[in-house]
């Protein structure tokens, strides 16, 4: 009846509604879990608000101005910031590390490989919460090894000086089987055929890791070394549930601060300024990160 | 068309999952067509207008929120609820419906209800700042004339509804517990080895360096929870400049930069020089009971809320049979009250939001939480209600009555009694007195700082 069109109009058609249908789902959630939030909170961030009255009170920029001279912000900032380092520095060379261990030995080590990926299975509260008894005064771990050679208690988790790298020693823990598998995917997507070809050409082993394999695995480093440095600065669970940011501050991280005065302190509306200025601060430093190692394979 | 359909489906599926996350209650806003619906919650979650959602009459269902999730206070709060289901509800109409929450999760998910508008009924809450908020926003009605009404007054320990009452009018009502902060202690251990019921801070101060001479570290606390080493320098500073300290701070009469906060922060900080407490004290956790699983090991004595008691007896029986308490020691020299103590009269509160008849309604059913049979229940299962007359034959009750009895009067604990954003830095202030990392004055002056601040923010509104 509609000739001989109709089926080409027809495909076209049906291919378009395919394609709303696939992905609706997606923007209605990034529409009600990501952007709704962001706006939400910067919004929220411009008010005096408890997080419960249905009375918002509108005080322009005061939360954002208190926030920029808020001494306790910025010392949060800065274990952020010592978190983020650390963990870079400690958990990629040892991702790196056991990937290529793992890579090289192949199916003989897949039991290594199981039980180095056991701590990424567990819940960071359950983690949390193993450590806080290994790490324990009485009758943990380090004491218990002090004890043994004489030495008295070591409290690491209530000593403002240790407890953040006590911490951060945790988060590494975590985390690095994580970067791990990371790289692990990252040496299987290299063509078998570049390995028989060095070693067709007489390279070592070693040569090939060190001048094929790793530098075409910088591409993975690069978003592994993002992933870590978001990671790091938006970091909650495990604090939360080792120290709750105490004793005193010392551990405190710009998350579990947003977390307590919103919820515990009731002010939703500078809560909400901390989480705008969390949002600013990653994205500026992963932004600038970005920017220089993407220029650096430019040169 | 039929992927249409289950497109549609499908976001009205998930708009109703994302408000029900919030409010845990049956959202409002009917999830028909898919994208009105989403329009619609994005609006219920961002409006400023939604009004103080005090539900009236025409819903038959009394929604009821406590943290009722174990047993026996299953037992305690169903009590009331199945009492007025079974005699009230045919008359009135009305049912109740509990909602239990596990109490970890329980303050946040009531604020998260709230600013979604979906404050129920009937809700649990501990008094004290947070109540003051909900107040304020108009989730907590006034009951004065109810409970009048009701003939209720006479049924409640007064120091009790006083915790309840804001400028003269009730806004809460008492339920299950009377908590007070005691030293408990090992009556057959302190036997033993000889040790005396200190009655001043100088005795304490004697025994406990008698203890550190035995081997026994003097005061099992845990304290990363920080309100745990808070009730030792709230008393301190109680029992040095009196209950006025904090009330005149409160009312901003007073400063809480003075001796007395000096006195109790100087106070801590020598005996944690001198090793009165644990080691690692700032990590040790109460949540976990870390700081009775040290008194079970011989430690000298501990000071905490008198809700311990329950804990003790289940966990640990044999202890239990040998359990003592005595009153926080007095400061000879000082001219203060020293009977004073630190507690809260009724441990859980029930507020209202809603009004008329359901509200009446409502406040009858909590009433049953004030009769006979419900009063004898609560003390089975080891607490001390707050209603008049109530007493126990436990031993250890025995001595805790006699403190509560012996009071002048009940200071609410600071971290309750303070703003929410003040007792936070009380909380993580005071916790710095306990690896002497922060100087009492500074201590104080960071309280004091807070409290200017929240006056200051709230002086507009």
């Amino acid at each position: 009846m509609k000739g001989s069109t109709t089926l080409a109009k027809r495909r076209q058609r049906a291919s378009a509604i395919c394609a709303a249908v696939f992905l609706a789902p997606v923007i209605i959630l990034m529409l009600v879990y990501f952007v709704y939030p962001i706006v939400a909170t910067f919004a929220n961030s411009l008010t005096r608000w408890n997080g419960i009255s249905p009375e918002k009170i509108f005080v322009g920029s005061y939360n954002w101005n208190k926030l920029i001279h808020d001494a306790k912000f910025w010392k949060a900032f800065g274990n952020n910031i010592k978190v983020m380092a650390i963990s870079l520095i400690v958990q990629m060379p040892i991702g790196i590390l056991l990937a290529t261990f793992l890579d090289a030995g192949g199916k003989k080590f897949n039991i290594f490989k199981i039980i180095w990926f056991l701590p990424l299975l567990m819940s960071s509260v359950a983690v949390g919460y193993l450590f806080h008894y290994a790490l324990a005064t009485n009758s943990g771990i380090f004491t218990a090894i002090s004890e043994l050679f004489g030495g008295g208690k070591i409290d690491l988790l209530g000593n403002q000086g240790t407890a953040l790298y006590a911490v951060i020693g945790v988060i590494c823990w975590q985390f690095i089987p994580f970067y791990m598998v990371y790289y692990m995917a990252g040496y299987s997507s290299i063509d078998e055929s570049l390995y028989e070809a060095a070693i067709v050409d007489g390279a070592t082993r070693t040569q090939y890791v060190t001048k094929i394999a790793l530098p075409m695995l910088v591409p993975t480093i690069k978003s592994a070394i993002v992933l870590s440095i978001t990671g790091s600065l938006k970091y909650f669970d495990l604090v939360y549930v080792m120290t709750g940011g105490g004793p005193g501050e010392s551990t405190e991280l710009m998350a579990t601060y947003m977390y307590k005065e919103s919820f515990s302190k009731y002010n939703m509306g500078y809560g909400s300024s901390i989480a705008g200025g969390m949002f600013i601060l990653i994205t500026l430093i992963a932004g600038v990160t970005m920017y220089v190692m993407n220029r650096n394979k430019e040169d | 068309m039929k992927k249409k359909v289950i497109a549609a489906i499908m976001a009205a599926a998930m708009v109703v999952t994302s408000l029900t996350a919030c409010g845990g209650k049956k959202p409002t806003v009917p999830a028909d067509a898919a994208g009105s619906a989403e329009a619609g919650s994005v609006e219920a979650g961002a409006s400023d207008a939604a009004a103080p959602a005090a539900s009236t009459g025409d819903d038959k269902t009394i929604s009821f929120w406590n943290i009722a999730t174990d047993e026996p206070d299953k037992t305690i709060w169903s009590y009331a609820v199945d009492q007025y289901n079974a005699n009230d509800s045919a008359a009135s109409g009305y049912t109740i419906d509990q909602v239990p929450t596990v109490n970890d999760q329980y303050k946040q998910k009531l604020s998260v209800a709230m600013s979604a508008g979906e404050c129920p009924d009937v809700y649990l809450h501990w008094t004290g700042g947070p109540m003051r908020e909900y107040i304020k926003s108009g989730y907590a009605q006034d009951i004065t004339a109810i409970v009048d009404e009701l003939g209720l007054r006479d049924k409640y320990n007064e120091a009790a509804l006083e915790q309840c009452t804001v400028d003269g009018k009730i806004y809460a009502l008492p339920v299950k517990n009377q908590s007070v902060a005691v030293v408990f202690y090992d009556k057959k251990m302190w036997q033993e080895k000889g040790y005396e019921i200190p009655k001043t801070i100088d005795e304490l101060e004697a025994l406990c360096d008698k203890m550190k001479a035995d081997g026994i570290t003097p005061f099992a606390l845990a304290n990363s929870a920080q309100w745990t080493g808070s009730m030792y320098y709230c008393y301190l500073v109680a029992r040095y400049g009196g209950s006025e300290v904090i009330t005149d701070a409160y009312n901003q009469s007073g400063s809480l930069v003075n001796d007395a906060t000096k006195y109790a922060g100087d106070k801590i900080s020598e005996w944690v020089t001198k090793g009165y407490f644990p080691d690692g004290v700032n990590s040790l956790s109460p949540d976990n009971g870390e700081d009775r699983a040290l008194l079970y090991q011989g430690a000298g004595m501990m000071l905490h809320g008198s809700w311990q008691v329950a804990s003790i007896k289940s966990e640990n029986p044999d202890f239990y049979e040998n359990l003592g308490a005595f009153p926080f020691p007095q400061v000879s020299e000082s001219s203060a009250d020293q009977t004073a103590v630190l507690g809260t009269l009724g441990d859980n509160f029930l507020s209202f939001n809603c009004t008329g008849d359901k509200l009446k309604e409502a406040v009858k059913m909590v009433a049953y939480y004030a009769s006979d049979e419900w009063k004898q229940l609560d003390i089975d299962n080891g607490n001390l209600p707050p209603l008049k007359g109530a007493t126990s034959e436990e031993p250890a009750w025995k001595d805790i009555i006699g403190i509560i009895e012996n009071a002048s009067s009940v200071q609410l604990w600071w971290d309750q009694y303070l703003p929410s954003s003040v007792a936070e830095v009380h909380k993580s202030s005071t916790q710095k007195l306990f690896d002497n990392s922060e100087s009492s004055e500074d201590v104080a002056k960071e309280q004091q700082d807070a409290l200017d601040e929240y006056f200051t923010e709230n002086s507009g509104s």
